[in-house]
């Protein structure tokens, strides 16, 4: 009796639990509950980089690819920002712009014509230690790009009008960034900080100084750094090696070598004392933090465990910081962190966009997470999760532009194929003890801080440090605060 | 006798073979022969069109699921409807995926995750390395078939678009302005309101009628699901089978609204926007439908005026003229309407007049002096490239031949496509001028208050 009664509450509860959850239910296949498996990584088979000289010393790179009938040509000249003048900086970024507005008897609309009628696009990017211009053209007008291409590189005018031209978009761009964009104003004072004397510091100049910059300052640098044994050219497209370098050579044969030595730029050193910045952008809304510290440079082969250790502690949307910064405390809005790139340096910095009332709690939350990930171990599951993020990302990074964009980074680097053919091995090898002495030997304590935020807001709370040092909009220190000031 | 048998059996294995080559060689012709990239293509009982694309160049594959849906599809007073489905569909979760269950996935597999809402279709778009397809066939159907429409999401839903709609009045100052010149340009509610929508109406819409919309467009039947990258076709179409097969077809979709007819007369119109920091013009034509012949000259016509630096508005209205502070031209479709428009901006009020004037000069240009052979070549130069640049990457292509065969129903006229574009001559260009950029355009000026 009490088994029959017992077995029909059973059956009368299944029903009505069954119903309750509707029809559907019991028709849904079991696949659909559990996201499936992975299949294992597909082999990643990267294509080959031929290289050859030219005998004005030009080096030609190309990578070839069938797949599209378009080219990709990059210049890379071996000289960027950290090359220009110590009493003009900016001058490398200037004449970048410069390189594709005139050539004898060839003014800048006449140029842009040539470009858009091979069906092409030219830019140019400016970093510390190099210049690339990127110039991507239906294949079947590779002679008509190449000629283009050589009368720029031998016959610049840098004529006045350009010049000026040039000058007034340049410092508009700076000047508007400056006055708007928390993340430009924060890197760039985070920059100028770690970098005080070194010439890296040339790459965060102020607007106003491209005003000084004269024609044969201009001239000068062109002649000392735009020269073929100081440039590399990578080509990506449907073509071989011995083709390309017989066509570049053809229009660029007359290109003059030059006595040129490459000096070497002695990494700055890291900051070793904490240092707590605020610059004021009125009425911001939100706080923008940028922290960091200068690292390994880029052809240390650390590079691979402190990638992982980066993905571990500020990976978008999975690392430690975004976890806690924003999904737990609500704190932030964005929250990551990033490494970026020299040949001598690197800096490892963390953005936090946050309520503005928050920033100092926002701060300790940031010293708390670096303090646990150099205190102990990550466990194996997270550093296996990061390197198969990072396994995965990295063919999605190469796609179209991007392809010719990693090689010619390895090659104004001087990379070896770890960075290339064999990345995922590179990647595959870390474990969990590298990457725990890497935070331990990188760890970031104590770092440089920016705040970027409304001065008014901000000042208004309590000022947790020993010390804050309070600068306007254009990065120039107007006071310091001691705490309970 | 058992020989006979063999040798009948032999016979039909070779007639077999034979047909089956006739067939291939036939959907070579059909398909691809052209094409610089493999495609073929299979419906599945529940009406799901597939697309597949292989291109083994990079370990990564890009899945685009496209719905025939935007908001021309929204019922009266329910403006904002679609763009708060895609909401839901992103973040919210479905019956076996939680709430951000989908992107942080994608994210954590280093893959990317996108969508994309507009007034006739809705896209969703994701990339991801190519040993997780699966998982992303798994999260798609799983939105396809039983998406989470309850009270608490739809209100987060609503939130989070009215947030962006009030965002955009304070970065967008010309919203105003746009919107009313597109209520112009586009008569009627259906084809005229913004696919965000507006407050009212969203505050106004039930879970009722996002169930109703979600049941009427986001099905099987109503939707492309188009994958390029490192597959294998048969593996690929085994595993869409596994989890798209079951989803019960939808209901017949209703036919997307027709058209208000318009009035052939020019419409002229002042407004004062209040967020406006210049003073500039709108100005549009209304021309041929996407999907006519004459379209292949009207997209030459874009390149020729307005894209690139030296197309010839940029280049007599910002570099000689130096009347404007920007200008932009462009098709915009919206189902088988089309508009040509023209956006300016001037420093006062004297050179927007004298910017109208040089416009409208340029466009009289076109339509009585034939185009040069350098000028024509040069636009469709500029033209084969951005075409290309359109399948060039595993998720663009994805996404090229989902549109395509969304706005086609076809693939079949694709191989051909490009080079119809090549094959357009001065003189058509010079016709389709005089057809379609007549005194029946619609000319909205922007004052500043």
């Amino acid at each position: 009796m009490k088994r029959k009664s017992l077995l029909r509450f059973i059956v009368v509860s299944t029903l009505v639990v069954l119903m309750s959850w509707g029809k559907t239910l019991l028709s849904q296949e079991r696949f659909r509950r559990m996201p499936p498996k992975p299949e294992p990584f597909a082999k990643l088979e990267l294509p080959k980089v031929d290289s050859a000289t030219l005998s004005n010393g030009l080096e030609v790179s190309v990578i070839s690819r069938t797949e599209l009938p378009l080219i990709n040509l990059r210049l890379i000249i071996f000289a960027g920002e950290g090359s220009s003048p110590d009493k003009l900086p900016g001058l490398a970024t200037y004449l970048s712009y410069l390189f594709s507005r005139g050539a004898l008897n060839l003014s800048s609309s006449e140029i842009e014509e040539q470009i858009e009628y091979i069906g092409g696009t030219f830019s140019n990017l400016v970093y510390p230690d190099y210049t690339v211009f990127s110039f991507t053209f239906l294949e079947e007008y590779l002679d008509e790009a190449l000629e283009l291409l050589s009368r720029l590189i031998l016959q610049p005018t840098f004529a006045r009008i350009e010049r000026d031209n040039v000058k007034r978009a340049l410092v508009y761009s700076l000047r508007n960034m400056r006055e708007t964009d928390p993340d430009f104003i924060a890197k760039r004072h985070l920059f100028r900080l770690l970098f005080k004397d070194h010439p890296y510091r040339k790459s965060t100049f102020n607007e106003d100084i491209i005003n000084d910059i004269r024609k044969r300052d201009l001239l000068a640098f062109y002649n000392k750094f735009y020269c073929p044994n100081n440039a590399h050219i990578v080509l990506t497209g449907n073509l071989n090696l011995s083709t390309a370098s017989r066509k570049v050579s053809r229009y660029l044969n007359t290109w003059k070598k030059k006595e040129l030595k490459r000096s070497f730029i002695p990494p700055p050193n890291p900051a070793s004392k904490q240092k707590i910045c605020l610059v004021d952008l009125p009425r911001a809304k939100d706080a923008t933090i940028y922290l960091g510290n200068i690292v390994l440079p880029i052809t240390s082969m650390e590079v691979f465990p402190f990638t992982v250790f980066n993905q571990v502690l500020g990976g978008i949307y999975n690392g430690r910081l975004f976890m806690n910064l924003r999904e737990s405390k609500g704190y932030a809005y964005n929250v990551y962190s990033d490494v970026e790139y020299f040949k001598t340096c690197s800096v490892f910095y963390i953005m936090a966009k946050v309520r503005p009332e928050v920033t100092y709690a926002s701060i300790k939350e940031i010293m708390k997470e670096i303090e646990g990930i150099t205190s102990a171990r990550i466990p194996i599951k997270i550093i296996e999760q990061a390197k198969s993020y990072l396994i995965g990302k990295f063919p999605l990074q190469l796609e179209s532009d991007n392809f010719s964009s990693r090689v010619s980074e390895i090659t104004a680097f001087n990379l070896g194929e770890e960075h290339w053919l064999k990345y995922h091995e590179s990647i595959q090898l870390i474990n969990s003890k590298r990457v725990f002495e890497i935070a331990q030997k990188y760890s970031l304590l104590p770092p440089v801080v920016v705040i970027v935020g409304d001065k008014n807001i901000l000042l208004d709370l309590p000022i947790e440090f020993e010390e804050l040092e309070v600068y306007n909009s254009k990065g120039e220190l107007q006071y310091k605060i001691k705490k309970g000031e | 006798m058992d020989n006979r048998e063999i040798s009948t059996n032999r016979i039909s294995f070779l007639t077999l073979l034979l047909i089956l080559l006739i067939v291939y060689a036939h959907s070579q012709i059909q398909e691809g022969k052209k094409l610089p990239f493999s495609l073929s293509q299979f419906k599945l009982e529940n009406g799901l069109h597939v697309i597949l694309s292989e291109d083994y160049s990079l370990p990564l594959v890009s899945v685009v699921l496209a719905y025939n849906v935007g908001s021309i599809n929204e019922p009266p007073g329910k403006a904002g409807l679609a763009y708060l489905l895609e909401g839901l569909m992103m973040y919210h979760g479905s019956r076996n995926v939680d709430r951000m269950q989908h992107i942080g996935l994608i994210h954590r597999i280093g893959g990317e995750v996108n969508a994309g809402t507009g007034a006739d279709k809705a896209i969703f778009l994701q990339k991801v390395p190519s040993n997780w397809l699966a998982s992303v066939l798994w999260l798609e159907s799983d939105r396809m078939y039983s998406l989470d429409i309850n009270p608490a999401n739809v209100e987060r839903a609503k939130e989070d678009v009215i947030g962006i709609i009030r965002n955009r009045k304070q970065t967008n100052y010309y919203l105003e302005s746009f919107h009313a010149f597109d209520e112009l340009l586009f008569p009627g509610y259906a084809y005229g309101h913004p696919v965000l929508g507006n407050e009212t109406d969203l505050k106004s819409i039930t879970v009722e009628d996002v169930k109703n919309f979600y049941s009427t467009y986001y099905t099987p039947n109503n939707a492309i699901l188009s994958i390029a990258g490192n597959i294998d076709p048969t593996k690929a179409e085994k595993l869409v089978r596994k989890y798209f097969e079951t989803i019960p077809k939808g209901k017949e979709v209703p036919a997307p609204p027709e058209p208000e007819p318009y009035e052939r007369k020019p419409v002229v119109k002042v407004i004062e926007d209040s967020l406006a920091s210049l003073p500039g013009f709108l100005l549009g034509y209304r021309i041929a439908s996407p999907y006519s012949d004459d379209f292949y000259a009207l997209k030459l016509i874009e390149y020729i005026l307005s894209k690139g630096n030296s197309s010839r508005l940029f280049k007599r209205l910002i570099k000689k003229e130096l009347i404007v502070s920007d200008i932009r031209g462009q098709i915009e479709t919206k189902g088988t309407l089309a508009a040509f428009k023209i956006y300016s901006r001037s420093s006062n009020d004297i050179l927007r007049e004298k910017s109208q004037k040089a416009v409208l000069s340029e466009i009289n240009k076109l339509k009585s002096t034939l185009i040069s052979d350098k000028e024509l070549r040069k636009s469709k130069n500029m033209l084969k490239k951005d075409y290309i640049s359109r399948y060039a990457t595993s998720m663009n292509r994805a996404r090229f031949l989902a549109e395509k065969y969304l706005a086609r129903k076809t693939l079949d006229d694709l191989p051909g496509e490009l080079e119809r574009y090549l094959r357009v001559s001065s003189s058509e260009i010079a016709g389709i001028m005089n057809r379609y950029f007549t005194e029946d355009k619609v000319l909205l000026v922007v004052k500043i208050k």
